[in-house]
């Protein structure tokens, strides 16, 4: 049996070129690296300063006067307010974008598998759409004990815990890329996930690497977290 | 930087945001003559003063709308649309018609 590459595979992560070289594991039709090439790939590396590529785990968004209520329905907690994120038992992210728009992120621990079980509800008969995320936009997660020092350097807003706790959204520009950052926990790493637009993901890319650099940020794959 | 306070995200740098043009009432589409159309569509009254326009977040798609005074630069005050605009607007067929048969 051969190993998992991106090139084997039709779904492809949008930073795939930069994990040459990365172990790979199947997750719901895509490569996600497991460890890298030449990093530590270990859990103390995610505490310090790390990049973890999620962009082929599932998400999807849902938007309308509805699209509140089609979530409740399927047992998800709803953020009380816009730019606020939840997070389920199972450990998906709810995210409040708006009044009217939500995105689900998938877990990492169950590979997006309640992404899918959302996805197999129909839609409301009126006033809610689905919103393409996984398609439009890629999935960084900054992790580490250093993220508000690193963004510091990139973005404008003060990210720091006191106006920025566990929970937040920050919709914003990040090294002039327009983002969303949410602030939550990686399998209890203190975690950013950057989601912004697919075609800027290789620049976001090398920009946080960048930006990483004096705090010993490394990429990282998944194993360092499960 | 100058600072745009976003009624969905907060204060944020005015480079996040795109200029929309003025708020205006829509003429009746189906009524109205030509020339008030194009006063909506296309002219602006470029007053000095304080004036009301459309912004966007571009970070987050969101539409908003902004008092400015055009001499000073001065940001009176950001607000929803849904302050103003409360009711769908619906285009009726006779204005479809009239555009196919123009």
């Amino acid at each position: 049996m051969s190993a998992t590459s991106p090139e084997s595979l039709s779904k492809r992560s949008f930073v795939y070129r930069q994990l040459a070289g990365a172990s790979f594991r199947d997750i719901a039709g895509g490569a996600m690296a497991t460890g890298v090439a030449e990093g530590n790939n270990n859990r103390s590396q995610a505490e310090q300063s790390a990049l973890l590529d999620l962009s082929v785990l599932p998400r999807t968004g849902f938007r309308g006067l509805t699209a509140a209520a089609h979530l409740q329905a399927a047992g998800l907690p709803i953020p009380a307010r816009p730019n606020q994120a939840s997070v389920t038992g199972s450990g998906e992210l709810v995210l409040r974008l708006s009044q009217k728009e939500f995105w689900l992120l998938g877990a990492l621990s169950d590979s997006g598998a309640g992404v899918d079980a959302l996805n197999q509800r129909g839609l409301p008969a009126a006033d809610c759409y689905s919103l393409y995320c996984q398609d439009s936009h890629a999935w960084l997660a900054l992790t580490g004990a250093h993220l508000p020092a690193t963004l510091a350097k990139v973005c404008g807003v003060d990210l720091r815990e006191a106006s920025f706790p566990l929970g937040s959204i920050a919709q914003t520009s990040v090294a002039r890329v327009n983002v969303v950052i949410v602030h939550h926990q990686l399998a209890g790493v203190p975690c950013f996930s950057i989601l912004c637009d697919s075609a800027a993901a290789e620049y976001l890319w090398e920009s946080l690497l960048d930006a990483m650099g004096e705090f010993g940020g490394e990429v990282i794959g998944s194993n360092a977290l499960l | 930087m100058k600072i745009m306070p976003c009624p969905l995200n907060g204060p944020r740098n005015i480079s996040e945001f795109v200029h929309g043009g003025e708020v205006r009432d829509m003429p009746n589409p189906t009524t109205c003559t030509d020339r008030e159309w194009a006063e909506y569509v296309f002219y602006s009254d470029n007053q000095a003063g304080i004036v009301t326009e459309w912004w966007l977040h571009a970070a987050s798609g969101y539409w908003f709308i902004a008092e400015r005074h055009t001499v000073t630069d001065e940001i009176i005050r950001t607000y929803d649309p849904s302050e103003i605009f409360n009711q769908r607007v619906e285009f009726s067929d006779e204005t479809t018609a009239k555009e196919v048969g123009a």
